[in-house]
């Protein structure tokens, strides 16, 4: 099932699907081991994997290029961030057309004007509302898989208010999105009031120390969610972990002693060794033997 | 040899025009080498419609345009000039475009004042940003280079949008603001034209485009008229246009290509202009068995 009808028809059923933020193959694969139904592809995320900000540096290329890996890597669906669509409605159909022909299953489209900024920072600038319509509609008439997801964010709250960005997703869900993202809500009377108010299916966007208060994953499920994204959660995990790990190298003058208990193969293992072998041992000739990684690691010990 | 940005820069001071071909890829690239030009364009137009197939309205992204760049550069060993459009949004992610223009190998490139998404500079309805912005992003862009010979050409497409008077005006703000060259779009005809390099203490370049908007005019009387450099952005992709159509058309119509094998070039032609003879000669240094090389 094309991954795009497999997240449309996860979406149909009854509760709130919860996708952490992934940024390599890494993240995106250990989402789906740990038996999300989904994948975000994190901007934010995307932008410091190659060394950069959320300073709307990364090219649309570079995203797409990304979102593609993170697709290949997993069987889940991969939603993803898309920024503003990189410019005017022109640049959103290609937007959409790039994203779709990598097997994304969906993507959101914001109104900040080009380049933006991480919808937590401050000081974004906003597009003007019949703009960013034609934009949505733009990426609506752009699909060519109808199943494939357009989410209209909005980061109307800090500059507008609540009631404007509402009244902007609403907007844009009657322009044909399929999903409404009103970014950063600053209460958690105002987390509860979006799908209250908006018509159509809501994402919650869970940033820690952001301008949203903190909310559990049930609560927003009760409050009417029907996808709740973890953007910055695994990478910055991946932060302390690496400092930790960093420190402990300076600090000891070895290689961490926890870490000897995991074999290089277990590893593999997780990146899919297992299906690979089994190609191996399919297409295995006399002349070219099957490549045992768990025996040559050990004849390599001896 | 020295760097590529280095020897840009002792064209722009030789005495003759410095005629830059504009090429959309490697293919083109070595034609420019092989006819014996001192340096290399790369087309924004040109290098959208090959990739893309679509017209040049801003569609094709800063990393595209590099990497098609890095191509041009290497396959041509020339100086490469290449279109950077708008530098692609503000002055934080025009230092990101030189930097990874210079790391392409490009040895100069020229930023625009228009608005993002940018369009043609021979097309209608074009909008600007404000001059003091653009001339914030030619700042940055000068801070960011870390090659102090690299070109940075500052292009104003205010003619079509602010009328001439103030087009000299922005040139002038971005020549202070540190542009090596000044680039003023599509100016419409003689009188025009003579004005741009009297205007400016840094050399001028002539877009030869062919929209028909700025005259056709010889290499010799550019050069009077003041500019140190011309360049032809697209005249090779259409040329190649109605070859190839006419390639195609045959072979509909006839079923075979033997009638156009006088006409176009040979299958040795090719390889030769693609770098056989150094291949060989590499194949030999590093040992290459004699019944392994390359042959025709």
């Amino acid at each position: 099932m094309k991954a795009s009808t497999q997240l449309r028809s996860k979406l149909a059923s009854a509760g709130m699907l919860i996708a952490p933020g992934a940024y390599d193959a890494i993240s995106a694969r250990l989402i789906e081991q740990a038996g999300f139904p989904a994948v975000y592809m994190t901007g934010s995320g995307t932008s410091a994997s190659l060394g950069y900000p959320d300073y709307g540096l990364v090219t649309l290329t570079e995203m797409v290029d990304n979102a593609a890996i993170l697709a290949r890597a997993v069987k889940v669906p991969v939603i993803s961030d898309a920024d503003t669509g990189y410019g005017n409605e022109l640049n959103v159909i290609r937007t959409v057309r790039e994203f779709e022909g990598r097997g994304i299953a969906g993507i959101h489209i914001e109104d900040q004007i080009t380049p933006k900024r991480c919808g937590h920072l401050d000081n974004k600038e906003l597009e003007p509302l019949e703009r960013y319509l034609n934009k949505i509609r733009a990426a609506v008439d752009a699909r060519t898989d109808p199943d494939f997801l357009i989410i209209a964010r909005t980061d109307a709250r800090a500059s507008l208010g609540l009631d404007e960005a509402i009244d902007r997703v609403n907007a844009a869900l009657q322009a044909g999105a399929d999903m409404a993202f009103v970014e950063a809500p600053q209460t958690l009377e105002e987390i509860s009031t979006v799908p209250r108010r908006v018509r159509g299916p809501c994402l919650l966007n869970v940033v820690q120390g952001g301008k949203t208060p903190p909310v559990g994953l049930d609560e927003a499920e009760r409050m009417g969610y029907k996808l709740a994204i973890l953007p910055g959660t695994l990478l910055r995990a991946a932060v302390h972990v690496f400092d930790d790990v960093l420190a402990q190298i300076k600090a000891e003058r070895r290689a961490p002693e926890q870490l000897n208990r995991t074999t290089p193969h277990q590893t593999f293992r997780r990146f899919g060794a297992d299906e690979w072998d089994a190609l191996r041992a399919r297409y295995a000739t006399d002349s070219a033997p099957t490549f045992d990684p768990v025996a040559a690691a050990r004849s390599a010990a001896r | 040899m020295n760097r590529p940005t280095t020897r840009l820069r002792e064209a722009l001071r030789g005495p003759r025009l410095l005629q830059v071909p504009g090429v959309i890829d490697a293919i083109g690239a070595r034609l420019v080498a092989e006819a014996g030009f001192d340096a290399i364009y790369m087309t924004g137009a040109g290098t959208t419609a090959s990739r893309l197939g679509w017209p040049d309205v801003g569609l094709l992204t800063m990393t595209e345009m590099a990497d098609n760049a890095q191509r041009i550069a290497e396959a041509s060993g020339l100086p490469l000039i290449a279109d950077a459009d708008t530098g692609y949004g503000g002055p934080l992610n025009v230092q990101r475009t030189i930097r990874c223009y210079e790391r392409a190998g490009v040895a100069g490139l020229h930023i625009e004042d228009q608005s993002w998404p940018k369009r043609c500079g021979h097309l209608d309805g074009k909008t600007l940003i404000p001059q003091a912005e653009m001339a914030a992003h030619i700042r940055a862009a000068c801070d960011a280079r870390t090659d102090a010979d690299l070109v940075i050409i500052a292009r104003t497409d205010a003619i079509a949008v602010e009328g001439f008077e103030r087009a000299i005006e922005r040139a002038q703000c971005y020549e202070d603001a540190g542009a090596d060259v000044i680039f003023v779009e599509a100016p419409r005809d003689l009188d025009q034209l003579a004005r741009i390099p009297k205007s400016l203490r840094v050399p001028a370049l002539y877009n030869m485009a062919s929209s028909g908007k700025t005259p056709f005019l010889q290499a010799e009387k550019i050069r009077e008229l003041g500019y140190a450099l011309a360049i032809y952005p697209n005249y090779m992709l259409l040329a190649a246009i109605p070859a190839m159509r006419g390639v195609l058309q045959e072979l509909k119509e006839t079923g075979t290509v033997e009638g156009m094998l006088g006409r176009i070039a040979s299958f040795r032609d090719l390889f030769d202009l693609m770098g056989m003879p150094q291949v060989r000669e590499l194949e030999s240094r590093y040992g290459v068995s004699e019944s392994a090389k390359a042959r025709y």
